[in-house]
Parts: C-alpha cells; structure tokens; sequence
C-alpha cells in the first residue's frame, strides 16, 4: 500500500510538473523571444498573449513545491537546502518577471520593464535547467557534472523558446508570425543537440544513469519515447513548413512530454539518482492518502478553470485593447 | 558558522514574510469589497457601483503582482533555509501548504485573468463569479496558511517518531486549539485593512472635493461595515489574548511583562507600562494596575496567572520588550480604530445622506486618511507578537528555532537577504509611484460596460 502511494505520488509530481514546464515554459519562452523584439507595438503583442495566464502557469510550481512538500519532505528539505543558490536565483528573476509584467500595464515608459521582463524570463529558464542538471547529476560536484548541467541550462532555455516561439504563431499577428516561425526553426535544432548531449552525456559518464537504462523493459521503452519525441519534432518542422497555425504547438508540448517520461523513467526509483529513493524521501501513508483524497477533488477542478480561462481568451489576442 | 547562519535565516524570514504579508490582506479585502461592489451593480442595475468595481480593481491589480511574486520565497523558504523543520514537519506542514497552493492560489491565479481583462469578453454573471472565485481564492489561503501557523503555536493530532512528525488525526491537526481564533483574528485583520483603506482613500478624495457623491458611496460602505468589522476584531482579539495564556503561558506572561505568579486567591496586577529586562528577570520600571491581569488573562477574578520566574529561563521568548510593545500597539490601534469606525458611523446616520454634512466633516475625513498605515502596523505587531512570542520553538514545544535551520553557508544567506531587501525596495517604490498615479487620476467615468 504504501509503495503504491509512493509511487502514485511520483506520478502526480511528473504530471505537475508537465503541467509547469509545458505551461510555464511557453510564457517564459515568450518573455525571452521579447528581448529580441525591437518595437514596442510588437511587445504589447507578445504581454497580451500571456497576461492572463502567466500567473495561473506559475502557480503550478508553487502546487508542485507543496505536493513535494508534503510528500516527499526529505526530498524537498535535501534538494532546496543543497540547491540554495539556484532556486533563490529562481526565485528572484521569478519576482523579477512578475513584477514586471504588471507594472508595464501601469507605466508609461515600458522598455524598461520589458527588458527586467525578458532577463527574468531568461534567468528564470536557465536556472531551471541548472536545478535540473545537478538533480539529474546526483547533486555531484566536478567538471563533467558542471558540463551537463550547463547543456541542460541551455537545454532548457532552448526548449522554453521553442514552447514560446509555436505559442506566439498561434496568438500574435503580422511580422512577428514571421519571426517566431525562424525563432522557433532555431530553438528546436537548439533543443535536440542539448537533448542529444544530455543523452550521451548520461550514457557514457553516468553510471547511475546507464545502470537504469540497461535494467530489463527499460531501454525499449526510452527508444520508442526517443521516437515519439523525434517525430513530434519532425511534426514541428512540417507544420511550420505548411504554415499551420496550431500544430507548431501542438508538436513542441508532444516533443517535451515525451522527452520528460522519459526523464521520469530515467530517474525512477529514485528521485535524486544515486542520492534518495522514492522510499526513502516519502512521508507515512496516511499522510500521502490524505493528501490525494484532497489532490482527487481540487485536480479536475483546477484542470477545469485553467482550460476556461484559455477558452475565454482563445484565439489571436485583440489589438484594439 | 551555523550559529549565524540561523541567525541569518531567521532574519531573512521576518523580512520576508513581514515584507509579504502587507499585500494578501488587501487583496483578501478589497476583493471582498469589489465583489459587494458588483454584485450591488448586478442587482440594483446603478452603473456608479461598476465605476466602483474599475476603480478598486485597478488597485487590486499593483497589490496582487506583489503579492503574488513576494510569496515565491515564502514557500520554498521552508526548504532552503529550514531544511530540518521541513523534515520534520513535512507530514503535515508540507501537507497544509500543498493544498493551500492547489486550492487557493490557483483559483485566484485562475480567475484574476478574467476578473481584470474579460470584462468584453464573458457575460456578467460569469465575471461576477470569477471575482467571486478570485475573493474566495485568497480567503482559503488565509484560512489554511492560519491553520498550518496555529499548528505551530498549538501542535495536536501527532506523534513524533524517528526524529519526524506521523499524523494520528487530520481532524486534530487542522482544528488545532488554536485554528477558529487564528482564522478569525486574522481575516477580520485583513478585512479591517482593506476597509481602513477604502475609507481612507475616499475620505481622501472627499476632503480635495473630487467626485464627492462617488467618493461619499464608498466611504460609507466602507464605513457601516467597519462599524461591525473593528469592534466584533477588539472582542476576537481579548479571546485569542486568553487563549494565549492557557496555551502559552511563556508568551502571554512576556507581552504583558508579567514576571511573578499570583498566589491563589489574589489578582495578578497589571503593567500598563514597563521597561520588561529578560537578563535581570523583572522590569527595570512599570506603571501597575492592581488585579487586573487575572481579569485580562484568565477572564476570572483570582485567575491564576503564571510568571515567567516560573518558566525555565531557556524557555522563555527573547526580545521581551519588543513584545510587550508590539503587543500594546497593536491592541492600541484596535481600539482606536473601532472607536473611530463607531463614532464616524454615529455621524453617518445622523447626517442621514447628506452629502454636505459629510464634507463639512473635513478633520474627520483628515483622520480616516492617516488612518490608513494603522491597519499594517496593527497587523505586523500582532504577528511579531505571535511568531517572536513562539520562541524559542519553532514548533511549540515540539522543535526548537535553534534545531530547525539549514546549514546552508552563512554568505549565501547573506546573498539572498540582500538581494531580497534590494528587490523588495524596488517593489515597495514601483508599487507607490504607481499608486500614486491612480490615486491622482480618478474614476474613469468613460469606461462603460459592454450589452
């Protein structure tokens, strides 16, 4: 019972964590392709296509903090106090984009807080793939470690712009379609060398790693991910080949899904490789069975609310506003 | 080395959280109001009560960005700078947090959006309910972020095992003792904040003559339901005052600088004032009223009322003077306030609407304006009273402060201390500069709303 709780939990955590990196991913992707946008009408454009649903997107870390919180309080406890740099680094570009975001409504000078916006949206991107890397390394130290974790920083950034790039053709209009298609070309190659790197940096230097990969049922399943996650990829480039509208998205969110099952398979059992077992990180059952008695009711209401809110401001965002 | 990285985590704590808490009690507020605000313009049809929701909302919007984005620390603080307390408490506290976030800040998150840029977009219904989603949102974050804290004050429903908390009844742990006053104190802290500041800003706008009948409207809502709020607050208060004593009897005997036991069948005095001095064990000078303290306290006439002589000295709260004031400025601005709320709605309903009688008022309109930091102040007190007064546990007699920090190196904490005071000044200043800009441009009259 409790090693179904336990990984019922690991479940939920993943698919919270789809939810931020998929949701928050494309507005943070959106703030960094806002540095590259010279005129100001253009990044009215790109903060209407996020205002109302960057806060909600974020929220969805602040859910997973809890959850992880709650069920896995040595592993929450190890991971903030070791990672102390990176996360409060998080933190404070995230208080730096927040910020900015409302306060551009409210300025009349905004390049300012465009630019506080899309340095945030960088730091806070790149961080996050910091945090990735060292979890994924073990939290080890050293030169090759530190390597990985960088190709995972621009990893991730790469990937937030892709997210973003797709997100803005199918919400903005004009010539900054035009770009987000070339933006979005470039991220994706971007993306699958660092996916490339990470996968043979793990293959070749992470025993950890490699032990999981070569456990029976493992590596089948990973190549057919890798394919899943190739042909979604491939998907993006035809639909951006065709011109389409929607599928550029829809192709990136396929590509990072499968990408992070199969980072989730990489790293179970274990949540910190090599460092912390599920097991070990989780707290009492009746605990764990609380929380997903309360997790069951408030999930699909949650789900529910965020997709009216995108229905309500479906479509490409209203200039006259 | 973790000597002063605790000190410096419990530094970065106070700054943070006294830092945060200044935004959510608005929010919790004037969101309430903004949804009496539209439901009034929904029934009765009167298109000064939608001016009235554009108006407050506006406010609602600079509150809410920091609110929101000075809350990140707050809840990944617990990790990085109370690494053990997490451990320990994760069962339940990590627990209480996630369903804070899942239940209360994503409904706020997920109906802000509409309730401040859909209004051509829903119908008006819909909008109302997201305002309506948007006020309950922050409202279920007070009640859990209380739970979670009164549980710290007045831990139940657990063991400890292993050096970490297994929770033996959910029941118990959520309805701590402590949980109905913690709520309640704290909400109607909240609410009386966001009212104070309504009225203020009218009473503001009022006294320069700008929009008067518009003004007049919201002061006085403001004002009726103040005359409820703050005086219903001074008697929720005096209850979470005896309740500190029966279970704290450290914190209640150190805000009230009260050092030696009663005998039985006697009335412990009280200080009015007094100079408390931990190091000497009893107060340098103090104004006393003979008797009073068992009454205050106990809510009996010999109640027993015990001194912090009889407290081991490693229990007792640090800080002791900055208690005992904290405490009678904030008890001071509560009564204070609840009187003027009384007195000026006396006025109200004497003047029975008329606009003039309440212009004339200009020293009371000038009195509601500077009223307006009080409501902070009072609420700040009261939680370096509830949290200061907690030492020298984290968890009340279960885990101490000095067991409970990382032992993350002193010049990170230093780090993050700094950039949050340089970030939070940004904030402070950003959030005033363009405050200001809205008090100075007024309601947007041109603004209607759509079929």
């Amino acid at each position: 019972m409790h090693e179904i709780l336990t990984n019922a939990w690991f479940g939920l955590m993943c698919l919270m964590l789809a939810f931020y990196v998929i949701t928050d991913g494309f507005d943070l992707g959106v703030g960094i392709l806002s540095l590259f946008s010279r005129e100001e009408a253009e990044r009215d454009q790109i903060f209407l296509s996020i205002g109302h649903v960057w806060d909600a997107n974020e929220t969805w870390l602040v859910v997973l903090g809890g959850a992880m919180f709650g069920a896995f309080p040595v592993a929450y406890a190890t991971l903030m106090e070791q990672l102390y740099i990176p996360v409060m680094a998080l933190i404070a570009f995230l208080i730096m984009r927040g910020a900015a975001i409302e306060f551009r409504h409210a300025a009349q000078r905004r390049r300012g807080w465009d630019i506080v916006f899309g340095l945030g949206s960088l730091g806070a991107a790149a961080c996050q793939g910091v945090i990735l890397g060292q979890v994924i390394t073990g939290l080890a130290p050293g030169l090759v470690p530190a390597g990985f974790t960088a190709v995972s920083a621009l990893g991730v950034i790469a990937g937030y712009a892709l997210l973003g790039a797709t997100y803005l053709i199918k919400k903005a209009h004009g010539a900054l379609v035009e770009a987000s298609r070339s933006h979005a070309v470039i991220a994706l190659m971007l993306s699958f060398g660092a996916a490339a790197a990470l996968t043979a940096g793990t293959m070749l230097s992470s025993e950890i790693g490699h032990g999981r990969w070569m456990e029976p049922g493992v590596f089948p399943l990973l190549v057919v991910l890798a394919g899943l996650a190739t042909f979604a990829g491939g998907y993006v480039l035809y639909s951006l080949h065709i011109g389409a509208s929607h599928g550029p998205f829809r192709g990136a969110v396929g590509l990072f899904l499968a990408s992070f099952l199969g980072l989730g398979i990489s790293v179970f059992p274990d949540i910190v490789p090599g460092k912390l077992s599920l097991a070990e990180a989780a707290s009492d059952s009746a605990t764990m069975a609380f929380m997903l008695c309360g997790i069951a009711v408030v999930f699909p209401v949650m789900i529910g609310y965020n997709l009216y809110q995108y229905h309500v401001f479906r479509g490409r965002v209203q200039l006259d506003h | 080395m973790h000597e002063a990285s605790l000190l410096l985590s419990r530094a970065q704590f106070a700054l943070t959280a006294i830092f945060h808490i200044l935004w959510p009690i608005l929010t919790i507020s004037l969101s309430a109001f903004i949804l009496l605000m539209e439901a009034l313009w929904i029934k009765r049809g009167e298109i000064v009560y939608y001016h009235h929701v554009r108006y407050w909302s506006k406010l609602l919007i600079l509150n809410f960005a920091v609110g929101v984005v000075s809350g990140i620390p707050m809840e990944f603080q617990f990790g990085t700078n109370w690494a053990p307390f997490s451990r320990f408490t994760g069962a339940f506290v990590g627990n209480i947090l996630g369903f804070e976030g899942a239940m209360a800040f994503m409904l706020e998150a997920g109906f802000i959006g509409v309730m401040l840029w859909g209004w051509n977009k829903v119908p008006r219904g819909v909008h109302l309910f997201a305002t309506a989603m948007v006020a309950l949102g922050s409202t279920i974050s007070a009640f859990w972020i209380m739970v979670t804290n009164s549980w710290m004050q007045t831990p139940a429903g657990v063991t400890v095992e292993n050096g970490r908390i297994v929770v033996t009844s959910y029941l118990d742990a959520i309805f701590n003792p402590g949980w109905a006053l913690g709520v309640s104190h704290m909400w109607l802290a909240a609410m009386e904040t966001g009212l104070v500041v309504v009225a203020g800003i009218s009473a503001w706008h009022l006294y320069r003559r700008r929009h008067p009948e518009f003004f007049a409207r919201s002061f006085r809502l403001a004002l009726l339901t103040l005359a409820v709020v703050a005086p219903l607050q001074v008697l929720v208060g005096d209850a979470s005052g005896a309740h500190v004593f029966e279970h704290q009897p450290a914190k209640g005997a150190a805000i009230e600088g009260h050092w030696e036991t009663n005998a039985p069948g006697t009335a412990a005095s009280w200080s009015l004032l007094a100079w408390p001095n931990r190091k000497e064990q009893r107060n340098d000078w103090s104004l006393e009223v003979p008797g009073v303290l068992s009454m205050l306290a106990t809510h009996e006439v010999h109640g027993k009322v015990t001194g912090l002589r009889d407290i081991p000295l490693q229990d007792q709260p640090p800080a002791l003077p900055l208690l005992y004031y904290a405490f009678r400025l904030m008890a001071g601005i509560g009564f204070a306030l609840a009187a003027l709320a009384l007195w000026t709605a006396f006025g109200l309903r004497q003047a029975r609407g008329r606009l003039s009688a309440l212009l004339v008022q200009r020293k009371l309109l000038l009195a509601w304006v500077l009223c307006i930091p009080l409501p902070y102040i009072a609420v700040e007190c009261g939680w370096i009273v509830r949290e200061v007064g907690r030492q020298p546990w984290s968890v009340y007699g279960l885990l101490r402060t000095s067991h409970a920090a990382s032992s993350v190196a002193a010049g990170a904490v230093y780090s993050s201390m700094a950039m949050f005071i340089a970030f939070y000044t940004v904030l402070l200043a950003a959030f005033f500069i363009f405050a200001r800009k809205w008090l100075r441009s007024g309601p947007q009259f041109e603004e209607l709303p759509h079929a």
